[in-house]
């Protein structure tokens, strides 16, 4: 995702010309090396890393349930809304992304290990689920210290729904036991 | 919650939102609570009016410990519509969950990280609450449409 210029870094790049053109001497060294992105911007992009992670495994759980007969559709029922919650939440994040043009890349945290595959079978991929929203609401809320107050009221927000998405998942569980 | 430095700017007027706002739920569960009587939905309201009383003493404490004299609470509050049956009741503690919601995310906002933590840990448990008593939930818990929209500043 760094490595591809967006609309918004491309806009960001055209507005800082000017300041670059008329700072002369006095000003900021436009020479220099490019600026480190804000803390904001790692830890933003950790989230958005972590949300896309997500809404992978809603679409692997929802493809295995449609290919399943029985329990499927009502799983589906479930779940879509979830994963519509999930792209929400993503699309808000990347809103907040704003990388002054120049700056050094800085990845989102990696994984220390490859995520984890869907299991395949209803009853086990819903647990799955569960346990990554668990995991999802908890890290978002690391994710609060020393974010700045705007992006810290979205991180607590979101993980607030990811941790709404539990009992949803219990009650899918439920259903498909029976 | 160090009873010894003094607060932040913002600090005391969050916190009292946030007090003042559980005033309000305390009050409106209690009304809520009256037509859920003998329903399952009963021992919800009781347990989430609990947990306001708690919340709001923590609150009140964390307030006094800053050199602050918590908001008092008002003898009785506006609701937002009339609650004349259980669906009503349910429809007030949706209400009441969000606005609480809200009013945490503005401790969320703070600098101090044990408060922002308290808050995040409260938004969470409104949001649960809400979601509960809605039957479904949201992207954003809390978050006005003026937040999710505001312009962006340049990182």
């Amino acid at each position: 995702m760094a490595a591809k210029p967006t609309r918004r870094v491309v806009l960001a790049a055209a507005a800082m010309l000017p300041l670059a053109a008329v700072s002369g001497c006095d000003g900021p060294d436009v020479l220099a090396a490019p600026p480190s992105p804000a803390p904001d911007v790692a830890v933003l992009r950790g989230a958005i890393a972590a949300e896309q992670l997500m809404i992978t495994r809603y679409t692997t759980v929802l493809h295995q349930a449609g290919a399943a007969a029985g329990s499927g559709g009502s799983l589906a029922g479930a779940l879509q809304p979830l994963l519509a919650e999930h792209r929400a939440h993503l699309a808000q994040l990347r809103s907040r992304l704003i990388v002054p043009a120049g700056s050094k890349a800085s990845p989102a945290t990696p994984h220390e290990r490859p995520p984890a595959p869907v299991p395949s079978g209803a009853s086990a991929s819903v647990a799955f689920l569960r346990t990554a929203e668990q995991d999802a609401a908890t890290t978002m809320l690391e994710r609060l210290h020393g974010a700045s107050s705007s992006l810290a009221q979205l991180f607590a927000s979101i993980g607030a729904s990811e941790a709404t998405h539990v009992p949803v998942l219990d009650a899918a569980a439920a259903q498909v036991a029976r | 919650m160090s009873s010894h430095v003094r607060p932040a700017p913002g600090t005391i007027r969050a916190l009292q939102t946030a007090l003042t706002a559980e005033h309000a739920a305390v009050y409106g569960y209690g009304v809520a609570g009256a037509y859920l009587t003998g329903s399952a939905q009963a021992t919800a309201a009781t347990s989430d009016w609990l947990a306001h009383q708690e919340a709001r003493d923590h609150l009140e404490a964390v307030l006094r410990s800053l050199g602050a004299q918590p908001a008092a609470a008002a003898v009785a509050y506006q609701l937002p519509a009339p609650v004349r049956n259980p669906s009503e009741a349910v429809a007030l503690a949706v209400v009441l969950e969000e606005r609480i919601t809200t009013a945490y995310l503005g401790l969320v906002a703070l600098s101090n990280d044990s408060i922002r933590d308290y808050g995040a840990l409260q938004v969470r448990a409104s949001a649960l609450r809400a979601a509960a008593w809605r039957g479904g939930t949201v992207a954003f818990p809390g978050m006005t449409s003026v937040a999710l929209a505001r312009p962006r500043k340049q990182s």
